[in-house]
């Protein structure tokens, strides 16, 4: 999933102290889950605006919404009934979500609430850890089912640095050294002949190279 | 002006603290009526929002009362109810209305008396603290209007 | 509403309850809860008893109405109570079983089925319509109190001069002359009788000028003056001109403890406790308005908490003790005040001080027609003529199949009267012919299809009780009323009086009819104690169970705040406010059931947890008795004989026989519970067995705990240090094992409450005083020369015991009395020691050397075990370890969980005898819910809404009992049967897909915008 986290109120009070009414539109997809943007968050959000403002003696006018996904245009097509009623749009989704508002209603200012983080697991209740970050050739096929690229801070492809201690990373001591997991993992596997496999320079076309990506599946695209 | 009155909400759990809020009553312990008591099922039931919610209608303190830790009729209801409040102190904090305005309390449902205790310490804090500001800018604006 | 006239013939498959006081309701209400048919026959026009007439009770100072009228209100709900006012039992024929019951109905002149109980006969012809003399006489209504129960006046034909116009003045026609007593016989299985007892006439001490002075009254008349529903209509006067006493003295054992051919010499047991309730409520209204004296000779506090009571009355309401009894009271020669002269308890010369009322703390005794009973029904009574019943069957007579219970066993408070009543219908349902172990459900309502309120707009209807004083005396409920009809949709709003009366249910219920009301709010008490009667009283209209939201303005409000009426009424507003809010948004639910499990955990494999065992075993049931110890037996295996000469070891003896032998009961020894889960039944508790520890669950659906206490050893007084030095158990065992060398002692003392009534333990233990009485006595016998002290603070021989506390003193045993802060000290001398204490009557230290000191040191807590299964159970302990019970008063054998009922010390300390009765009310608790064959769930279970869920398993994650799961259609699903209903799901759902049913999230903003309505 798309992990998120909320803004600091502070930053999302001065994108919004300019208006007097706004759409606070939450997302029924991952950032529900990672628990940033979905019902209740809209809720929590909301209520505490509307007390930074009362504070200072200022009315916020706030219509709560949460879409399916914001990311696709039917469900972003719900606001259009209400989208003249306010004079901005503050979204909860990630990115993409905020994006597709904005893409739709072009005459209206749209706003993010959140930070979108990465693409990862929950660990456990409460705890989200980053597991890819959509270079556009997996690797994972190699390394055990452990990515390098995203989970190894240095992106390396061929074993750790020198900077791996006790299986943890140079960088930050809670953070697992990604290639120890890799090695650990093969020998369960009983593959460890894999580990001194030489992985190539990486192509990374497929990720950024060439500006933002596309995906079209001819069979399926009208 | 006259002494600030502040209302207190006060979420408690039906076996522990709405329990031995009944206990105060049987035993005729005198405590100040700014508590409104909302029953819930478990501390674990109140719903951040309904905190948010409350000091946004304009409550001046909320707290959540549920059992004594580890003696949670649902387990650990009350171990997430704590951690929730810790996060609403950190919004109320964050938008200026203070943390300090919302506690956790636990108590077993035999003690009455410290139910009385939670709630005189609960109004005397928020005495001191003053209205919440919500409030008492709405207040003023209010009153404004009314001269204007 | 009419009582429907049953008429078995020819059926001995049910029980015959004769008195209709608080153990004769509990016996009844616990067999019809067994869905066994009762017949419940009173004497008087109405049930109720005694009770009915207290004002409060000790130790919580609650109403009695307000506790004791759910109970009848229910009895005269229940199907299976046939009730019989006006009636008595004068023949009964046949053998257990089979018995063949002759009952005399009185007539009442008034037809119960057209009666409304308007009160036009009383007011036009007050001297037709019957009514209890005494300070009744001027009440509002001749009804014994105003929820009386059937809710009918009766008629005084002889009093009646014209009747035929006192037929005309009933505008139902209720009342016809032509009634005539009637005579029939009934046939039933098995008797209780708990036909009370009567108070003692304080006419008839002279000295007290009761009868002559008019500020002298009896205990229960003050409790009529305070009360609300009495005749001075709740205003404190005295009788003589109506003015406000300012002192007030209350005389203990007025009739009591006393040779004088007049009176009665043994103990009554609880005026002690009434005197200090009546002098604490005086206090509470009046503060120091009122001074309050009580004489006493020994302020007998021994039940459960009760000693706390007692030191509340002296440190927080500065209640003034004087220990001395009374010699006279007489009237001051300047009018009405009364001069009461009295030797101190420290000098010889007789004081004399001036009070403006006297309150006689009379016990109570056994009326001839009571004695006449017994006699026709051939039953043995002691020579005080109360039923004699066998040390070790608590509630059985002499006759088999005839049992007993409450003050005509002996006297007792309310709550061993419950204890009993639960036991004698627990021990009379075994001789019915068919007992139906399991019955079906399908016949417990008449059954009145649920009205659909889809598409109403709420019409809410709200009744605010005033709960005598309790609320109406610090609020003004008509103004209340008033401001909750400005609510909207508010339908109605009304005052009820005291709500959950018989009265003002039926008053309620058609003012549901009437308005077609949809939703319903109590303003009361606690939905804790009574939402449960209110959820049946509007689902009996056709609602919807749920319903009904309660606004608790008592507890919350005028009990708390009754030193600020203004702000109590602004919050008793806010209360009905926030109640009114919420029940417009609720919804009619459904419940669910579950089928339960029947078999039994007893917790404890002493006297009770044995008795209990067999009990239900021999009903039929699989049992499992659960001891830590290698062995059955507990504390009682140590104990020789009872104070009244019963040997003890033969009794245990035969009961681990029997035990160990039944083949419904599994014993397991040296087993310790370790975790527990599930509900009320369907529990499944984890035990480690055996020396080697192997772990085991078992499923139940009941649990009786019965763990005992601890015999108290404190490090005190050389003991453990001097083998002169031993407790009451120790010496019991000596006196068997060493009566050569006892009869060799010259000198022996004892002190009383070592360890007791001290801070570390702050209540009586309740035994010693008979046990350290009952060896001395043997000691005396063996040993005629010795002479006995016994060093004590209060002697608590209650009931019986009295005559051998008499007979001691008869017999030359010292008593003297020690204050806590001179407490006797005591050296080594030898094979013997030296005890110093102050004579409390020459004010001078002495010296006894003592070939054996004797220390009262009764019980503690079994703190251990007790906090390990108060944790594992979830159940409230009191302060000193012992567990809480769900009523100190009413409900005395069940604990705060459904399925959990406690017996024996573990509850309180208490003898042998006790505890066996407590036992067999603890099975016979136990027994109303094993004769279910499901378990009711209710409604208050968490639902998801599968268009709003993100399958994000929060909830999954989340539920302290794991019950949610992510189903095929990719939500999340949680199964109501296995939701436990705590709303942590809902409270976490990131979706906010998750509502919990009674507690939704609209109803909890209802209730914070209803309270914060305005204030921005």
């Amino acid at each position: 999933m798309i992990t998120a986290e909320r803004k600091p109120l502070e930053e999302i009070i001065e994108y919004v102290r300019p208006f007097g009414k706004i759409l606070l539109v939450g997302c029924n997809e991952c950032v529900t889950v990672c628990s940033a943007g979905g019902r209740k968050e809209v809720g929590l959000l909301s209520s505490a605006l509307q007390m930074a403002f009362m504070k200072e003696g200022k009315m916020l006018e706030i219509k709560e919404m949460t879409l399916e996904r914001q990311c696709d245009p039917e469900y972003v097509e719900e606001l259009s009934g209400h989208i003249n009623q306010v004079d901005a749009v503050l979204s909860m989704a990630c990115g993409c979500g905020v994006q597709e508002i904005a893409q739709r209603y072009r005459e209206k200012p749209v706003f993010p609430a959140v930070n979108t983080k990465f693409m990862g697991a929950s660990e456990r209740q409460g705890v989200w850890s980053e597991r890819c970050q959509g270079c556009g050739n997996c690797l994972l096929g190699l390394t055990g089912g452990i990515c390098p690229v995203a989970r190894c801070s240095k992106r390396l492809l061929n074993g750790p640095c020198g900077g791996s201690t006790k299986g943890k990373c140079e960088i930050n001591p809670e953070i697992d050294c990604a290639w120890q997991l890799i090695w650990d993992r093969l020998k369960a596997l009983g593959q460890e002949e894999r580990y001194s496999d030489i992985i190539p320079a990486k192509d990374w076309r497929p990720s950024r190279d060439g500006g933002p990506r596309k995906i079209i599946r001819e069979d399926l695209a009208s | 002006m006259d002494t600030f009155e502040p209302i207190i909400v006060a979420f408690c759990c039906h076996y522990c603290a709405y329990t031995a809020a009944d206990m105060a009553g049987s035993m005729r312990l005198h405590y100040p009526p700014n508590v409104k008591i909302v029953r819930v099922p478990c501390s674990g039931k109140v719903d951040a929002i309904h905190i948010m919610k409350a000091f946004e209608k304009g409550a001046d303190g909320v707290y959540v009362a549920g059992c004594l830790e580890g003696d949670c009729h649902f387990k650990n209801g009350n171990v997430k109810a704590s951690r929730r409040v810790k996060y609403i102190k950190e919004l109320l904090d964050e938008i200026g209305i203070g943390g300090e305005r919302v506690e956790m309390v636990t108590m077993s449902a035999g003690m009455g008396p410290q139910f009385a205790k939670t709630a005189i310490e609960m109004t005397e804090k928020i005495r001191k603290l003053g209205p919440n500001p919500v409030k008492d800018m709405a207040a003023k604006r209010r009153r404004a209007v009314g001269q204007g | 509403m009419s009582m429907p006239e049953k008429e078995h013939i020819n059926n001995n498959n049910r029980v015959l309850v004769v008195g209709g006081g608080l153990g004769g309701i509990k016996a009844a209400l616990d067999l019809a809860e067994a869905d066994i048919d009762v017949v419940l026959i009173d004497k008087a026009p109405s049930i109720g008893g005694i009770m009915t007439q207290l004002d409060r009770t000790f130790p919580t100072n609650n109403c009695d109405l307000c506790t004791l009228s759910p109970h009848l209100a229910e009895s005269s709900r229940t199907q299976h109570i046939d009730l019989k006012p006006l009636t008595t039992l004068t023949a009964l024929s046949g053998t257990v079983g089979q018995f063949t019951a002759t009952l005399t109905t009185k007539p009442r002149f008034i037809d119960l089925s057209k009666c409304t109980a308007c009160g036009e006969c009383f007011k036009q012809f007050p001297e037709c319509v019957q009514f209890t003399p005494g300070l009744d006489h001027r009440a509002p209504t001749c009804m014994r109190y105003p929820q009386s129960t059937p809710y009918a006046f009766s008629i005084h034909i002889d009093q009646c001069k014209d009747i035929d116009a006192l037929k005309n003045v009933c505008p139902t026609h209720a009342i016809f002359d032509t009634d005539s007593e009637r005579s029939f016989s009934l046939e039933v299985g098995a008797v209780i009788l708990a036909p009370g007892a009567e108070l003692f006439d304080s006419n008839e001490l002279s000295n007290y000028g009761k009868g002559m002075y008019p500020n002298v009254v009896t205990g229960l008349e003050y409790e009529r003056i305070l009360s609300a529903s009495g005749p001075t209509g709740g205003i404190l006067a005295r009788p003589s001109d109506g003015n406000q006493p300012a002192k007030i003295a209350w005389i203990q054992c007025a009739g009591s403890r006393s040779q004088n051919k007049a009176a009665l010499p043994y103990c009554s047991s609880v005026c002690c406790m009434y005197g200090l309730k009546e002098a604490i409520v005086t206090k509470e209204r009046f503060r120091d308005d009122i001074e309050t004296v009580i004489f006493y000779m020994d302020m007998r506090t021994f039940g459960k908490d009760y000693e706390l009571y007692y030191q509340r009355a002296k440190k927080d309401f500065g209640v003034r003790f004087i220990r001395s009894r009374p010699h006279s009271i007489e009237l001051d020669p300047n009018g009405e005040d009364l001069c009461i002269t009295y030797v101190p308890e420290k000098g010889t010369e007789p004081k004399t001080e001036t009070f403006d009322m006297a309150v006689l703390a009379t016990g109570f005794r056994i009326q001839p027609e009571l004695i006449e009973l017994a006699s026709s029904l051939g039953i043995d009574v002691n020579e005080y003529h109360f039923a004699q019943t066998d040390y070790f069957h608590p509630v059985e007579t002499s006759r088999k199949g005839v049992y007993v219970c409450g003050l005509f066993e002996s006297p007792k408070d309310i709550p061993e009267t419950m204890v009993q009543g639960s036991a004698a219908a627990c021990l009379a349902s075994g001789d019915l012919n068919a007992s139906k172990a399991i019955s079906d459900q399908d016949d417990e309502e008449a059954f009145v299809p649920e009205r659909d309120i889809s598409g109403e707009e709420p019409r809410i209807g709200i009744f605010i009780c005033d709960c005598g004083y309790n609320i109406g005396g610090v609020i003004n409920v008509e103004d209340l009323a008033r401001y909750a009809g400005s609510l909207p949709e508010v339908i109605v709003a009304e005052p009820v009086g005291h709500g959950c009366s018989k009265e003002s249910l039926e008053k309620i219920q058609a003012s549901i009819r009437a308005n077609k009301l949809n939703r319903i709010v109590i303003g009361g008490c606690s939905p804790r104690t009574h939402e449960n009667l209110f959820q049946d009283v509007i689902r009996k209209t056709g609602l919807n169970k749920y319903l009904v939201q309660m606004a608790n303005i008592r507890d919350q409000v005028t009990w708390v705040h009754a030193d600020q009426p203004v702000e109590a009424f602004n919050k008793a507003k806010d209360l009905i406010r926030m109640a009114t809010a919420s029940v417009a948004l609720t919804r009619p639910l459904i419940e669910h059931a579950l089928e339960m499990n029947n078999d039994v955990l007893v917790v404890g494999g002493g006297v009770s947890g044995m008795t209990s065992a067999l009990t239900l075993a021999d009903k039929g049931f699989k049992v499992y008795l659960v001891e830590r110890d290698p062995d059955l037996g507990g504390v009682a295996k140590n104990i020789r004989k009872t104070i009244e000469g019963q040997d003890v070891g033969p009794f245990i003896q035969q009961l681990i026989e029997r035990t160990t032998q039944h083949e419904r009961i599994e014993v397991l020894t040296r087993s310790h519970i370790v975790d527990h889960y599930g509900m009320p039944g369907l529990f499944t508790t984890g035990l480690q067995i055996g020396p080697r520890m192997y772990y085991r669950k078992i499923q139940h659906g009941v649990t009786i705990l019965a763990t005992g206490a601890l015999p108290n050893r404190p490090a005190k007084y050389l003991l453990d240090e001097h083998q002169a030095v031993m407790t009451q158990m120790d010496l019991d065992a000596f006196i068997k094992d060493n009566s050569d060398r006892v009869k060799a002692w010259e000198k022996l003392v004892m002190i009383q409450c070592v360890g007791s009534r001290v801070p570390e333990n702050p209540n009586c233990s309740r035994v010693c005083c008979q046990a350290a009485i009952k060896n001395a006595l043997e000691i005396q016998k063996i040993n005629p020369g010795i002479k006995i002290i016994i060093l004590y603070r209060d002697i608590r021989t209650y009931g019986f015991h009295e005559d051998y506390y008499r007979k001691a003193r008869e017999q030359g045993i010292i008593f003297s009395r020690y204050d806590t802060d001179r407490e006797p000290k005591v050296r080594e001398s030898g094979d013997r020691v030296i005890v110093s204490f102050i004579d409390h009557v020459l004010e001078r230290e002495v010296d006894v050397e003592a070939d054996c000191l004797a220390l009262s040191t009764g019980f503690v807590a079994d703190e251990e075990s007790t906090e390990d299964l108060s944790r594992i159970f979830h159940l409230p302990r009191t302060n000193d370890g012992y567990f809480l019970e769900e009523h100190i008063k009413l409900r005395p054998v069940d604990l705060p969980i459904p399925g959990f009922y406690v017996a024996g010390t573990a509850h309180a300390p208490k003898s042998i005898k006790e505890s066996i009765a407590q036992a067999q009310a603890a099975a016979g608790r136990a027994f109303t819910m094993l004769t279910k064959k499901a378990i009711n769930l209710g409604a208050s279970v968490a639902r998801v809404d599968g268009n709003k869920c993100a399958a994000c398993l929060i909830c999954v994650r989340a539920c302290p009992f794991g019950v949610p799961f992510i189903n095929a259609d990719g939500y999340s699903e949680i199964d109501p049967a296995k939701c436990q209903g705590c709303g942590v799901c809902a409270a976490e759902c990131p979706a906010k897909a998750i509502q919990l049913m009674r507690f939704e999230d609209d109803r909890i903003m209802a209730k914070l915008n209803g309270l914060l309505e305005e204030v921005i």
